[in-house]
């Protein structure tokens, strides 16, 4: 078991109904990580619309979770 | 009766006024326009209107039906002369009866501007040195735009050489100074989308002496747009917005050049137009309009600044457009389908928070056209302003564009795509080609004319007077509309697309212009082709 620390942004954020929460998980990337979160808060977009950024940087979905990391979702936005 | 007429002789406008008497009505405004003498510096002797006059009567009855709806009015009518016209002669005569006078005013500058800008009617100015012209069309994007540089930037002369600008608080800046301003006064910079993130992008870059600025907005002013759209007042409501913003900043700071396009750009011509500035801020609140944006930056090397907002958060992106530099399709490849990403008005905004990206985005424009540091990496950066924070994200322009051709060569094969998309009238050789190309075909002829000609290939049956009411059918994949001669399929395509539905096109000249046609049609077997 890992554990991270998520950062969610725009409707993920709404979707989720925080900005910021810790998780402990058995999910081995970042795509099964964002899988168990889509059924845990419903989320409406798949992973191929969003970015995904581990410890400031982005990265590929195929990436091992790391003790600690912090992970941000980017959905694209478009309001102004 | 009908609301536009056009007119090859001289006519009497007190017959219209009559015409426009209502018992009801306390205010009646008119507008002339006449020809005068000179345009731009050369004498004028007369001059010619040409107009393409079955559409120009359609689009003019339209405008007028618009400016009747709204604002209310009781009567209006407009008449416009075709032919030969002297100095002084009436070219335009607009005539508005209403309940009060505000909306009489209102209404009537409504049509002249709209019959300006929309309609199909071009002018031969003849000069007194004997010499003729054809004045680019009012209705294009380009001689309108022309038309609101000359009417806000040059109109005041007395203003302009009265006001002289002190940029002292920037220049006293070291890394800017009189040589960083003359940067700025030689700079042209593109603004799109003069809303939330438009406005402060526009006010500070005016303020800091950009020496053009180009705007494009399709959009009238809204009353809810005020919460954040802070060049604009309560009064303006239902204005277009690039004339409001230009009539802003050339109050703000009369030695800006203003150009306006008060239509969106599209893919058959952003390119053109980015490549006429030095620098491009997109300011939108729509997804298609930033990767058009990003596409045309890309393949004219146009920097681009992009911003966007989420209720309490937003994005910005520098795309710098320099080979191997990141776009915005190195992050997300593809265009989201349309009410993924959110906008404004479905998500809801806090006017500030557009400010303070559009404030930002300004930022980034003074910092590029001044060559002020920047870092060298490329970054997206998220602003959260409910939590205070920003997080900096480089971009890795090896994960991005380059595993699919590179940035030119993806933004190359978009905007292509985005042309056909927009092409409303298509040429096929055959109705099999267009088939193959990917198009469902639906036949909007009469029962009776399909029995008489049936298509050669499988098409839906869709009649004409059914389309409008029916076009939820239409809506999934690319349609060709198809009918015997163009007409009706043109006139059915434009209407859907006016509505949204750009996926539906028309075959150009319909059947008759197909060659697997001809052979059937009696009296064309010479043009058979195998």
């Amino acid at each position: 078991m890992t554990t991270v620390t998520l950062q969610y942004y725009a409707q993920l954020r709404e979707q989720a109904g925080t900005s910021i929460e810790q998780l402990t998980t058995s999910a081995a990337s970042l795509r099964e990580l964002y899988d168990e979160l889509r059924t845990r808060h419903g989320f409406s977009l798949t992973s191929d619309a969003l970015k995904v950024a581990v410890n400031a940087q982005f990265s590929d979905w195929g990436r091992a979770l790391g003790e600690g990391d912090t992970i941000v979702f980017i959905p694209p936005v478009a309001g102004g | 009766m009908k609301h536009f007429s056009l007119s090859s002789v001289a006519f009497d406008p007190a017959q219209l006024r009559t015409t426009l008497q209502h018992p009801g009505s306390g205010g009646f405004c008119t507008f002339e326009g006449w020809v005068r003498n000179s345009n731009e510096g050369r004498a004028v002797d007369g001059l010619e209107y040409e107009a393409y006059t079955e559409l120009a009567l359609a689009e003019g009855e339209r405008v007028v039906e618009e400016a009747l709806v709204r604002y209310g009015v009781l009567a209006a009518h407009c008449m416009h002369r075709t032919g030969h016209l002297k100095v002084g002669d009436l070219a335009v005569w607009i005539g508005v009866s209403a309940a009060h006078r505000d909306e009489a005013f209102r209404a009537c500058r409504y049509i002249i501007d709209e019959i300006k800008h929309r309609l199909p009617i071009w002018k031969k100015e003849h000069y007194l040195d004997g010499d003729t012209a054809w004045v680019a069309c009012a209705h294009t994007h380009r001689a309108h735009e022309h038309e609101h540089a000359h009417e806000f930037a040059s109109r005041t002369p007395a203003a302009e050489t009265a006001f002289a600008p002190d940029y002292s608080r920037q220049t006293r800046l070291r890394d800017v100074g009189e040589a960083g301003q003359a940067k700025l006064a030689a700079a042209r910079v593109l603004v799109i989308g003069a809303g939330g993130l438009g406005c402060p992008v526009l006010a500070y870059l005016a303020g800091a002496g950009v020496g053009t600025l180009g705007i494009v907005d399709g959009d009238r002013l809204d009353a809810s747009n005020l919460h954040r759209q802070t060049l604009y007042d309560a009064h303006d409501i239902g204005e277009l917005k690039v004339q409001l913003a230009a009539k802003r900043i050339a109050a703000l700071n009369p030695t800006v050049v203003v150009q306006t396009f008060a239509e969106p750009l599209h893919a058959g011509n952003v390119a053109e137009v980015f490549a006429q500035y030095d620098l491009v801020i997109e300011c939108t609140d729509d997804m298609h309009s930033r990767y058009l944006c990003n596409d045309a930056a890309v393949l004219t090397g146009t920097p681009l600044i992009l911003a966007s907002v989420y209720q309490y958060e937003g994005q910005l992106q520098v795309v710098t457009a320099q080979p191997g530099a990141p776009c915005l399709r190195c992050l997300w490849p593809q265009e989201p389908a349309p009410g993924i990403a959110g906008s404004c008005v479905e998500s809801g905004v806090l006017g500030p928070v557009v400010g303070v990206l559009g404030a930002m985005q300004a930022t980034e424009a003074l910092k590029l056209l001044l060559d002020l540091p920047r870092p060298t990496d490329h970054a997206l950066l998220l602003v959260n302003l409910l939590e205070g924070s920003t997080q900096r994200l480089p971009i890795d322009p090896a994960q991005g564009c380059v595993l699919h051709g590179g940035c030119v060569e993806v933004a190359r094969h978009a905007l292509a795509q985005a042309q056909d998309e927009r092409a409303v009238d298509l040429a096929f050789e055959r109705l099999g080609d267009a088939i193959a190309a990917g198009y469902t075909l639906v036949d909007v002829r009469e029962l009776d004319e399909i029995a008489a000609q049936p298509l050669p290939v499988p098409s839906r049956s869709l009649p004409f007077a059914q389309i409008e009411a029916r076009a939820g059918e239409l809506a999934q994949g690319r349609v060709l509309l198809v009918c015997a001669t163009g007409r009706r399929s043109g006139h059915s395509a434009r209407s859907l697309r006016e509505k949204g539905m750009h996926n539906i096109h028309s075959l150009a000249g319909g059947i008759a212009a197909m060659a697997s046609a001809r052979d059937q049609v009696p009296g064309a077997a010479n043009d058979y082709r195998p």
